[in-house]
């Protein structure tokens, strides 16, 4: 390469340097956060946030082009094909659920103990090497797309099992980084204080991390193989994930509405044992049909019929509170969400769960997209609620404790996020019901699971229609999150009233 | 052993697992608002709504053709959703023992 080639090239790439640079300052006093609002560790927290609010924009946009993919099949093949869309949408869901747990763990690890993050630097490094390895192996996703199946492609490319695709080298990661993660809160509540839900937490993320390692050795018989599989699947989300929320919802109940102490963690506690009492053997639901004993049947019938029961406990703690309560609180995005949590939880997991999960129906209807409308509201509902809900909570005090309560400035941005987000995933929901329903009735009941069922079902009209009817919705669901991000950026800016310190009861 | 739905009771089936979560859900609320509220008609809703949940879990059992040991699920769903919801009244009013509304109408 010549001397001017190269100074041109070094002279072009420092000007779009100095632009973004420009850009990037602009956005900044456009926005108007002040970190000095906030501690080393929730300025951890909210880089965390600022992930997971990017990675569930692309858990929304590869959902969109699979979706658009079911009603064109031509449309991008063999550039970006559906099963890498479909790959990436539940990829990225997974992995922005997890930055949003661990953002909003690191955001109350300071109050709870009392003491300043231990391990802040290590903290910091793992976040660092966590956002590249998920930009990596997004990366590998899509430019190696097609390839033969190796043991290498096993370790750099793609593991190949459904849900936790990612690479040997990336789930080695992953763990290193819960490891930290693990350390950090431990080792911060022994230098502070220690509390119920600092306990909680702790056994909690022994399982998450321990549970992992389940997904990630090999055996030769499948029905043995899939049994594994579904210790990460299954007890990660109806297990670990559920108790995980369950911190973060007793910790911000303490904090949105004053609820004190000693109750939030005794409900804490009798939650936890509900949801391990029926959530672990709950498990046997995915057990059916993968060649295990028949025993199972009955174990995850049996107990898949308890799971629910966490759920009725709710609604009776619910209006017990509201008939001793006066809520007032100064955060009304972050509450809204919060009861946008319990009702999404409760259809989505409860209703929709029970719904085909008992054996004599699930023998129809498992594998359908009767099981992508469950995961759809189930998902949105039980975890995106609580991660959204701390986005609104971080960007207060990010704006230095600011009032976001009832007469905020542009409240309609906030109100129809939520509306169109819970909106638009219902609509999903319902058109995948549709779809699923149809597909068990003629693929499974009247053509018997073969081939030939299933491209019938797939080209029925109700089929067809509901694929259309996802495709809108979800183009709804990603209005709502423009919406959503709009506002994040802007609710609070130039409001001078603070919000109310909440005091326990 | 079990056997699976006949293809004229999908609906059946659905409809009826779906009822059951809602009607134990509506009970469960129903119940508790009659203790906030100590009403007459709040409590005979929340029974309505547990009729409702014994009818939905006959028909479940009817329609999933549950026989011998499964059985015991429907008794299990038709006794839990009953006793759960003033079970956890207890525990509530047990973990809130200072705070005071609900006692005071309880006591009215």
């Amino acid at each position: 390469m010549n001397t001017t080639g190269s100074n041109g090239v070094m002279q072009n790439a420092a000007a779009v340097y100095e632009k973004s640079r420009a850009s990037f300052n602009n956005f900044k006093a456009w926005v108007q956060l002040d970190s000095t609002h906030l501690s080393d560790g929730r300025q951890l927290a909210v880089k965390y946030f600022t992930v997971a609010v990017i990675l569930f924009f692309a858990q929304i946009l590869f959902g969109l082009l699979a979706a658009t993919q079911f009603i064109f099949p031509g449309f991008l093949y063999e550039i970006l094909d559906f099963n890498v869309n479909r790959m990436i949408h539940i990829n990225a869901m997974i992995v922005w659920m997890l930055f949003g747990f661990i953002g909003s763990v690191y955001w109350f690890l300071e109050d709870e103990s009392g003491a300043e993050i231990v391990g802040l630097k290590l903290g910091n490094i793992a976040f660092w090497v966590f956002t590249g390895a998920v930009t990596l192996v997004v990366l590998v996703y899509l430019l190696v797309q097609i390839g033969p199946g190796k043991d290498s492609s096993l370790w750099f490319i793609n593991e190949g099992r459904e849900y936790i695709e990612a690479p040997r080298w990336a789930d080695i990661g992953i763990v290193v980084v819960i490891l930290i993660f693990f350390y950090n809160v431990v080792a911060t509540f022994s230098k502070g204080k220690w509390s119920g839900i600092a306990g909680v937490l702790t056994l909690d993320l022994v399982a998450l991390a321990g549970l992992y390692l389940a997904g990630m050795f090999y055996m030769t018989n499948i029905t043995h193989e899939q049994y594994w599989w579904w210790w990460v699947i299954h007890l990660w989300v109806e297990a670990t994930w559920e108790v995980l929320v369950g911190v973060i919802m007793a910790w911000s109940l303490m904090k949105l509405l004053g609820v004190r102490r000693k109750i939030v963690q005794t409900w804490l506690y009798i939650e936890v044992a509900l949801m391990f009492g029926s959530g672990i053997l709950g498990l046997g639901h995915h057990y059916f049909w993968i060649g295990t004993p028949e025993y199972w049947l009955t174990v995850g019938g049996f107990f898949s019929a308890l799971e629910p029961i966490p759920l009725v406990a709710m609604v009776v703690h619910a209006v017990y509170d509201a008939g001793t309560h006066a809520f007032k609180n100064g955060n009304h995005p972050a509450l809204a969400w919060i009861i946008a949590q319990a009702f999404g939880n409760f259809f989505g997991a409860g209703i929709w769960g029970f719904m085909h999960t008992l054996p004599q129906i699930n023998i129809f209807t498992h594998g359908t997209q009767w099981s992508a409308s469950h995961g759809h509201l189930a998902f949105f509902g039980a975890y995106a609620t609580i991660n959204i809900a701390f986005f609104y909570l971080a960007i207060q005090q990010w704006r230095g404790n600011v009032w976001m309560g009832g007469g905020s400035q542009n409240a309609w941005r906030w109100k129809w996020a939520l509306g169109l987000l819970n909106g638009g995933v219902l609509g999903m929901t319902i058109a995948l019901l549709i779809a699923g329903y149809e597909q068990s009735f003629i693929e499974r009941a009247v053509e018997g699971s073969t081939w030939g069922g299933y491209f019938t079902a797939q080209n029925h009209p109700s089929f067809q229609h509901a694929m259309g009817w996802r495709l809108f919705f979800g183009c709804m669901t990603l209005t709502g999150f423009i919406l959503l991000v709009w506002d994040l950026l802007t609710i609070g800016k130039g409001e001078t009233r603070k919000a109310p310190a909440i005091i326990e009861n | 052993m079990i056997e699976p739905v006949a293809l004229e009771d999908f609906f059946i089936t659905f409809f009826s697992s779906a009822l059951i979560i809602l009607a134990g859900a509506s009970y469960a609320l129903l119940f508790a608002w009659s203790k906030v509220n100590p009403n007459f008609r709040i409590k005979i809703a929340a029974y309505i709504s547990y009729a409702i949940l014994i009818i939905s879990v006959a028909e479940l059992t009817q329609a999933a053709q549950f026989q011998g040991y499964w059985l015991i699920i429907s008794f299990v769903m038709a006794i839990g959703y009953f006793f759960a919801p003033i079970g956890i009244w207890h525990l509530c009013v047990k973990t809130h023992a200072d705070q005071d509304l609900i006692k005071i109408k309880e006591d009215i």
